[in-house]
């Protein structure tokens, strides 16, 4: 299914100050690949996307597109990726549909405003995250849940390589997740990009990434193929980060399959 | 659906667009009309049909006290507003001005030391710019020793500026003449228009207008600010760089303003907060409101200043009694505030 590597990276390390949290950590996310990254709390999934975000310092080497990271400008980097924070930092008053647009900034000259077109494109991606009536209302006034679908309109609307994203299914209810994962799952099957996403739910991961990649105190100790591993497997991995469990296979009405998880 | 879309981006686009320009129009005929009373209002009394007659004490009096003084009204409480809201959606604080970054503390500086070693208004008005300009020249020199960049950096590095600049100022009013110097110092310290006039204000008016294009033309940009550091990278802007430059721009063009006038309070505040209540949101055209918004209020002032009492008052009198009010009322409304 890999046509060639999005996100490569080797021998990262990263903390806060003195505070080494990732520790050699090394993996690579191909084109179409939704990846989950899985682990307890502080584990360093977010340091791990923070790094790769260049929002904290690093030290290793990872590259986007065979590109470095360190000698990306902002621009360059914005042009290939899009992230949506756990939370997102606006706390002005200002229309959805103009967080949306913010999206456009890395394509757009430092002078330039979005064009018709830009904001057609925009109102499509309003839509798509059900909140195309309210796309002139104050942000500010939102729901964590309905800010977090904002934003991920914003990271959809221009069509990046990668996109990385910090527990963004956190403020939502159980609808809303599956509604931004099928999405993201849904872009990186039609487009050449891929996903990298942490995510606090293992059921949920297991039924909508491609590849798991489990963190425990700051390492990748196993990676799941949900297509490819058989439930035992799953078990096994699983079990090292969250105890013990089990997992099943059930259908759902449509006769899909879907993964189930029980903590034993 | 690309219809539908299409048409709803289009009708909500266009509706915003006609209100704006409606409000925008009224604003501006509100300030033509605030502006053409302050021409009319003073010690001195005008006619027009003197003035058109050629008297030459009555055209003295328009075109080097009254017109000047107007436009630095209209002007610098323009140039106030926009760069308020420049300030308060940059640092995301809805209270934020310029005396975070330690402008105003720096011209008040200058000016007692212009009052104290020069004495004319000319250059009194060089010494007040040059210490606003150097005091946040030394802001951002302090906060550049973090590498991280951090926006509250910026703020800390202000306030160790404004606290410097403050001891430096009382030192200073100390070896003052009691008589005439400290309370010239005061005066200034207050703010006033009394002493504009046109041979003052043309440098300080072309540094106002050439950095209000260029901050306009920004607004996308300063907007961008507003998000979280790493989130505004990760949308493609060179924070540090940008965060400088504007900064940097918004501080001079006040700098122009406050060395003129004095210390004129309120209007950076409060102008950007009446203009969000406008636009419910912030966009280039609360940009644009904020300064209409800061001129109107100053030009009131200005007129309320020279015209209740027998002597000139204060300009901050009155910008702060327009002003209390007003914040009074935003923060019941617990619009913008929050």
């Amino acid at each position: 299914m890999n046509k060639g590597k999005i996100l490569s990276a080797c021998g990262v390390s990263a903390g806060y100050g003195k505070n080494n949290i990732l520790h050699d950590i090394s993996f690579s996310v191909g084109e179409h690949e939704v990846v989950g990254l899985l682990g307890a709390n502080g584990c360093g999934k977010t340091t791990l996307l923070k790094s790769i975000c260049r929002i904290i310092p690093y030290n290793g080497t990872v590259e986007i597109c065979g590109q470095n990271l360190r000698q990306l400008s902002a621009k360059q980097l914005a042009r290939l990726c899009s992230y949506i924070p756990q939370r997102s930092g606006i706390s002005i008053d200002i229309s959805a549909l103009d967080v949306v647009l913010m999206g456009f900034n890395p394509e757009l000259r430092i002078l330039e405003t979005p064009n018709a077109a830009m904001r057609e494109r925009a109102m499509k991606m309003l839509s798509l995250v059900g909140l195309e009536n309210r796309a002139q209302e104050n942000y500010s006034s939102f729901s964590e849940g309905q800010k977090q679908l904002c934003i991920l309109a914003r990271s959809m609307v221009r069509e990046c390589r990668l996109m990385l994203m910090d527990e963004p299914e956190s403020a939502l209810d159980f609808g809303g997740r599956y509604l931004m994962l099928d999405a993201v799952k849904n872009v990186t099957v039609h487009h050449p990009c891929s996903a990298l996403v942490t995510l606090h739910d293992p059921q949920l991961a297991l039924n909508i990434c491609t590849r798991i990649l489990l963190v425990k105190n700051g390492e990748i100790v196993s990676e799941i193929e949900p297509e490819i591993n058989d439930l035992s497997e799953m078990e096994e991995r699983l079990a090292e980060v969250y105890g013990p469990l089990s997992v099943h296979l059930c259908k759902g009405k449509n006769g899909k399959d879907q993964l189930v998880l029980i903590k034993e | 659906m690309q219809l539908s879309t299409n048409s709803i981006t289009n009708s909500m686009v266009s509706a915003t667009v006609k209100r704006n320009n409606v409000i925008c129009a009224v604003l501006i005929l509100l300030l033509v009309c605030i502006a053409a009373g302050s021409l009319a209002v003073g010690k001195y009394p005008l006619s027009l049909e003197k003035l058109l007659a050629g008297d030459e004490m009555q055209r003295k009096v328009f075109y080097n006290l009254r017109m000047s003084r107007t436009v630095v009204a209209v002007f610098g409480g323009a140039v106030l507003g926009i760069c308020g809201f420049v300030y308060q959606t940059v640092f995301r604080n809805p209270l934020a001005s310029p005396d975070i970054i330690g402008v105003s503390s720096g011209a008040s500086l200058g000016a007692a030391v212009g009052i104290l070693c020069f004495g004319s208004a000319a250059a009194i008005t060089a010494s007040a710019f040059a210490g606003a300009v150097l005091s946040v020249c030394l802001a951002l020199l302090l906060s550049s020793a973090d590498k991280t960049g951090k926006k509250s950096t910026i703020v800390l590095a202000g306030i160790a500026v404004h606290a410097l600049a403050q001891t430096a100022l009382m030192c200073l009013k100390i070896t003052a003449d009691p008589e005439r110097e400290l309370a010239s110092i005061e005066y200034w310290i207050m703010g006033s228009l009394a002493s504009v006039t046109s041979s003052r204000i043309g440098g300080n008016l072309l540094i106002c207008i050439l950095i209000t294009i260029v901050l306009l033309f920004l607004h996308r940009q300063t907007i961008l600010l507003s998000a979280d550091e790493g989130e505004a990278r990760m949308l493609g802007v060179s924070v540090s760089q940008v965060r400088l430059i504007v900064l940097l721009l918004a501080t001079l063009a006040v700098s122009a303003v406050v060395s003129l006038t004095g210390l004129i309070s309120f209007i950076g505040l409060l102008a950007p907060h009446i203009a969000r209540l406008i636009t419910r949101s912030n966009r280039i055209s609360t940009m644009v409101f904020s300064g209409l918004t800061g001129g109107i209020l100053l030009c009131s002032a200005d007129i309320l200043a020279r015209s209740v009492a027998q002597t000139e008052l204060p300009v901050s009198i009155f910008t702060s009694l327009i002003g209390v009010p007003l914040l009074i009322f935003l923060t019941l409304k617990g619009r913008n505030m929050s």
